[in-house]
């Protein structure tokens, strides 16, 4: 399409799906949708978004949704996707519910089993409330993942909060303890809230104004368990031992999320100062009155950077997960904004409460992350991996420790020395050469063998590229893999005899099924694209294309085939050890 | 293929940096498909799109990089810089630190990019103006004084995005063609810019003052 503006005309690239030229129509729809936000209960709001998304994307491209039956030569959506568009990372394909069902997966072929049910979840456990049998929970997760109902129970077993051999009660007294050590992390940070700046307001950005109506306002806590806590007037180096601490609780109970898994490069140098809150908050570098940035010895980063940056990411947040978490959904305009006051947010007036409160609470917990783990503090992509526990953990401090169990390993994505991601992406590109020499000297011949074409994947772990359930389901499946690596059962005969028919469980399940999607698209790459870029274009684009399962079988596949020659010694012996609580 | 690399006479790699959510993304989004998106994520690392368009009878394809903001992917993001003929700056009008850090943004560009990169400073939500923080006055200073070129869009309002794109590369594609550069149509060649001074440019400028939206 050609059209005249001053002295230039313009050709839209656009060729095959239309959405390169000046179609007025989108800024139609986002007003629509900015005012349907006004109108509509959450609920209907989601059909309506839905129906937004799915004309906004016919718009935009020329692809149906979630590439359902795609088969080994999914190449012929692929040819006509030469367009360039970096597909908006809000709208995967927003078709979820019946994927599953719909999808003919090699394997459902192999009779897949069925999500984990309520009523198998309950069976597993003792009458003192002990896993009864923790590969066969590992395994049934693995298979087909956890049914909607039950996953903010089985979540922390999965990620570790809570080790697969406790009984109930005490996981009720971790759960007390971890409750206490969020909130007190919690009310550290409305502390530093009142000394850096809060931001997103659009006059005072300066790192020392201090937005003081905020910290009042801050006193009203976000969920119930925080109605008591008050603000300390203490500094926040006392704050951690405060009273509310009891003895022995305050110190090792959680994992210092320097010690962790095979990924981390560096897990030797940090083994030794255990008591993690104490020391981080002691050397943390946020804005104090006497030496404002002198600290921050790695970056200009500090609290109030991270603070900043967190509430534009978590105003932006993914609204998928609405139609998956109802209580979420329909909380009230003023729980909403009240705890959106809580927190300091603003600029949210554009927002449904629900999205103002699923915001909210993105901040508190990554806040409060950010002063767990200060040498990662908040990272851009983070509240990606976040959202989703938010969405599913009706608590704030259980949400905390389960997303402090993920970043145990996706933390090393976020580093500042890059040494995690670059593993990752090195990783990535092994695999692809043991499964496919003709694909990696093709890959090589542009330069490209480092695999950087897939560093967003790595990074938020397919979050941009899936739909909210099909992530889920993915990061169901991981977890469970790495949980069973976790617990030592990853080599056990009882998992060994099921080894025959499937994978032995990796801690990089991930990557093998990011080396699965560039797989999937060898054909592609190697006949049609000539240049790296063309292939970072072709992964940006994979949103909406992806099929979940199939996607996993082939990861497993490629698992099966190649892990072997991969897996280094290290990897699975080092993860054994830790937990969230050790004890 | 449908890919447009065959006819292209000219592949341009110009990067969009600054600070977060100042709005880089979706200035892409507007010039590249003409859509704004409200909830637009942060980018993580690099992504890109491309537009060709004819400038004085040549195919020209804008290879535009789109950057992350926060200064943890810089690393990442800097890798790209490399062979970039042009670069929008951009902040956001309604936040002077984003402003305030354009003088590191533009370290930064000159650490890792061509000496004679084009660069054009851009203040994106101008249709914010009663939140505007950073004054028209204090850019242009800034614009003239690292000589950059300098205009006010929005992204929303689609004011002035295909304006300060095409002012950079038709300044680009100036330099370049002058260079004697010839049209090497099926490679992804970029073009470099030895030698060439760049000045402000006045007609920008009063792009900036008299955007529409702006006043």
């Amino acid at each position: 399409m050609l059209y005249k503006l001053g002295d230039f005309f313009i050709c839209s690239s656009s060729s095959s799906g239309g959405g390169g030229g000046c179609q007025p129509l989108n800024a139609g729809v986002n007003l629509a949708i900015t005012v349907f936000a006004a109108l509509v209960i959450a609920a209907a709001m989601y059909s309506t978004t839905r129906l937004m998304k799915a004309l906004r994307r016919s718009q935009t491209s020329s692809s149906s949704s979630s590439s359902s039956n795609s088969s080994n030569s999914s190449s012929s959506w692929i040819h006509l996707r030469s367009v360039l568009f970096v597909v908006a990372s809000s709208s995967p394909a927003s078709c979820s519910t019946s994927d599953r069902g719909r999808l003919k997966s090699p394997w459902s072929r192999r009779k897949r089993k069925h999500a984990l049910t309520p009523q198998q979840w309950r069976n597993l456990f003792t009458p003192d409330g002990k896993l009864r049998d923790g590969v066969k929970f590992l395994k049934k997760v693995r298979s087909g993942g956890v049914d909607a109902s039950i996953r903010s129970e089985v979540w922390p077993f999965l990620l570790g909060v809570y080790e697969l051999n406790t009984c109930k009660e005490e996981r009720d007294k971790l759960r007390t303890q971890g409750r206490k050590k969020y909130e007190k992390l919690r009310r550290q940070c409305r502390k530093l809230v009142g000394e850096g700046s809060s931001n997103g307001d659009s006059h005072s950005q300066g790192m020392e104004s201090a937005e003081s109506e905020e910290v009042v306002s801050a006193r009203e806590s976000l969920s119930s368990e925080e109605i008591n806590s008050s603000p300390s007037p203490m500094n926040s180096g006392v704050l951690l031992e405060e009273e509310e601490a009891t003895p022995g609780s305050g110190s090792t109970r959680f994992i210092d999320p320097n010690i962790s898994d095979s990924e981390s490069s560096d897990s030797d140098s940090s083994q030794s100062q255990d008591p993690p809150e104490l020391s981080q908050s002691q050397t943390f570098p946020f804005p104090s009155s006497e030496n404002e940035e002198s600290s921050a010895v790695q970056s200009s980063e500090d609290f109030s950077t991270w603070q900043r940056i967190i509430r534009l990411d978590a105003i932006r947040a993914n609204g998928d997960w609405i139609p998956y978490s109802q209580p979420q959904a329909e909380v009230s305009e003023e729980r909403a904004v009240r705890s959106a006051e809580a927190v300091g947010l603003k600029d949210y007036e554009h927002l449904e409460a629900c999205r103002i409160f699923h915001a909210s609470r993105l901040v508190a917990v990554l806040e409060a992350y950010a002063l767990y783990d200060p040498e990662i503090g908040y990272c851009q992509g983070m509240s990606d991996l976040l959202s989703p526990i938010i969405a599913v953990m009706n608590e704030d401090h259980e949400a905390f420790w389960c997303f402090v169990g993920f970043m145990r390993k996706a933390r090393h994505n976020f580093r500042l020395d890059e040494t995690g991601i670059r593993r990752q992406l090195n990783r990535v590109s092994k695999i692809i050469k043991s499964k496919d020499s003709h694909l990696y000297k093709h890959l090589e011949k542009l330069q490209a063998e480092d695999c950087f074409f897939v560093y967003r994947m790595v990074v938020v772990l397919f979050r941009r590229e899936l739909t909210f359930q099909q992530t889920i389901c993915l990061w169901e499946v991981m977890w469970a893999d790495q949980a069973a690596i976790r617990a030592g059962i990853g080599k056990s005969s009882a998992w060994n005899r099921i080894r025959q028919r499937a994978p032995p469980p990796t801690e990089d399940l991930l990557l093998y099924a990011i080396a699965a999607s560039v797989l999937q698209r060898r054909k592609q790459i190697i006949e049609k694209y000539s240049s790296m870029d063309e292939i970072i274009r072709e992964c940006n684009n994979m949103a909406g294309q992806l099929d979940v399962w199939k996607l996993l079988d082939d990861a497993h596949d490629l698992v099966v085939s190649v892990h072997d020659k991969i897996e280094t010694p290290t990897t699975m012996s080092s993860s054994s050890s830790s937990s969230l609580h050790h004890k | 293929m449908g890919d447009l690399n065959a006819k292209a006479d000219y592949v341009f790699k110009v990067v969009l940096i600054g600070d977060s959510a100042v709005g880089k993304s979706q200035l892409l989004a507007r010039f590249a498909k003409n859509e704004f998106n409200v909830d637009s994520k942060a980018t993580i690392g690099v992504e890109f799109q491309t537009k060709s368009l004819l400038i004085d009878g040549k195919m020209v394809k804008a290879q535009i990089w789109d950057t992350a903001g926060q200064e943890r992917y810089r690393a990442v993001t800097s890798a790209y810089y490399r062979g970039a003929v042009g670069a929008m700056l951009v902040y956001d009008m309604t936040k002077r630190q984003s402003f305030d850090h354009m003088t590191r943004w533009l370290e930064e560009l000159r650490g890792h990019a061509d000496k004679n990169i084009v660069i054009m400073l851009i203040g994106n939500k101008c249709d914010l103006e009663t939140l505007r923080a950073v004054p028209v006055e204090d850019a242009k200073e800034f614009a003239e004084r690292e000589k950059l070129y300098f205009m006010e869009t929005s992204a929303r309002e689609s004011t002035n995005v295909e304006t300060a794109f095409l002012t950079a590369l038709t300044e680009i594609y100036g330099i370049v063609s002058k260079k004697t550069l010839s049209a090497d149509g099926d490679s992804e060649k970029s073009a470099s810019l030895k030698g060439t001074a760049i000045l402000v440019d006045q007609d920008a400028n009063s792009g900036a003052k008299g955007g529409g939206c702006c006043g």
